[in-house]
């Protein structure tokens, strides 16, 4: 009885709260998890070298995104699109997948938000500008976080062409640890931490 | 049923239902509040791979255990509150000790240095703590369910017919 009662009550609770999570969305894509060569983009001309090794943790995010069409993008690919002009023409757009919480403590700036875990809210918006960019780069905490891959997939699944995606698989902590600017609160804030570069 | 009343080990018997109670409350609501964290220790164990099972349990089971916790400390259905709390922690602490293992055999660190975050609402932690702090709220469990005893200050120890004590068919 008090299994019944306790569970009945929670998925009660957790259809009310606004943090209750979809009982039949697959967050990981647990039925698809093929695992091939993926693309790996830093520059388009540069060719991988014995001098410019991959971490195995990169190596794995790229098998799995290469089996999806999707592409992992370096720092150096990253940091050169945040200063390409088209990110200004909505052309290059970043995607932060993280939740309200950390995307508010600090985002790369100009990013997107969109929390991959409750994503009904924000694709309104992020979907056109996705479909209507030239390259669309997603991101997360980057490391043992895969929240940037599932969101890219997610975007690849639903109209995103996939060739145009990019994961930045380094993430907010490496955007960070190399120094570049964070910005703090919603989009635009125009609140910023850390040198502007 | 308690043959003899025995204060002091009632009494003992009542602050165990209250600690296991607050300790439930307070790690199911942790986990209440992180529902996509919580998910996301559970994806990590790779138990389950039906997208329905496995966000049903991360969506599920910290609102059960808060419910747990108010059943002990409110002392309704104590016996059943035990029951589930037993039947939580028993395979979470198998799955915890496998995991470590795992991390043992993958990283070549010793057992006692292993530190993740298992889930269970307190963070990161050195798992040979948790190894031994669920064995022991496991007999806690055990202890309520199987002696009956506790039953002062509870609204219904017994969910079908035990009344509380003081009234007029106590035991």
């Amino acid at each position: 009885m008090v299994a019944a009662i306790g569970a009945l009550l929670g998925f009660f609770a957790n259809w009310l709260s606004p943090r209750g999570l979809s009982l039949t969305r697959d967050f990981f894509f647990l039925s698809n998890r093929p695992v091939t060569n993926a693309v790996v983009v830093a520059n388009p001309t540069q060719t991988l070298t014995a001098t410019n090794p991959v971490s195995p943790l990169e190596q794995g995010v790229r098998a799995r995104l290469g089996a999806e069409g999707l592409h992992v993008a370096d720092s150096n690919l990253v940091l050169k699109l945040f200063h390409d002009p088209r990110c200004q023409q909505g052309l290059v757009v970043f995607i932060d997948a993280r939740e309200p919480g950390p995307f508010a403590e600090g985002h790369i700036p100009g990013a997107y938000e969109l929390d991959y875990y409750h994503p009904d809210a924000y694709l309104p918006t992020v979907m056109p500008l996705c479909v209507s960019a030239e390259q669309v780069v997603v991101y997360c905490n980057g490391g043992n976080c895969e929240d940037s891959e599932h969101a890219a997939q997610m975007l690849g699944s639903i109209g995103v062409p996939r060739e145009k995606l990019f994961v930045y698989a380094g993430g907010i902590v490496e955007w960070e640890t190399n120094g570049m600017p964070v910005e703090l609160g919603e989009r635009k804030s125009g609140r910023m931490k850390g040198p502007t570069k | 049923m308690p043959s003899q009343p025995n204060s002091l080990i009632d009494s003992a018997a009542v602050l165990a239902r209250w600690v296991l109670g607050a300790i439930f409350i307070y790690m199911g609501l942790h986990k209440v509040l992180d529902p996509v964290g919580f998910l996301k220790l559970v994806n990590q164990y790779h138990l389950v791979s039906e997208p329905f099972l496995l966000n049903s349990i991360a969506a599920v089971l910290p609102w059960f255990e808060v419910f747990c916790g108010l059943l002990l400390l409110a002392g309704v259905g104590v016996r059943g509150a035990a029951l589930m709390l037993i039947v939580m922690l028993i395979p979470f602490t198998l799955v915890v000790f496998l995991r470590a293992q795992e991390i043992v055999a993958t990283q070549g660190i010793s057992f006692w240095s292993v530190k993740f975050d298992c889930g269970c609402g307190t963070g990161e932690i050195l798992v040979w703590h948790k190894l031994i702090e669920n064995p022991l709220l496991i007999l806690l469990s055990g202890w309520l369910l199987f002696s009956g005893r506790g039953r002062a200050f509870s609204a219904r120890f017994g969910l079908f017919g035990t009344p509380a004590v003081g009234s007029p068919a106590t035991n």
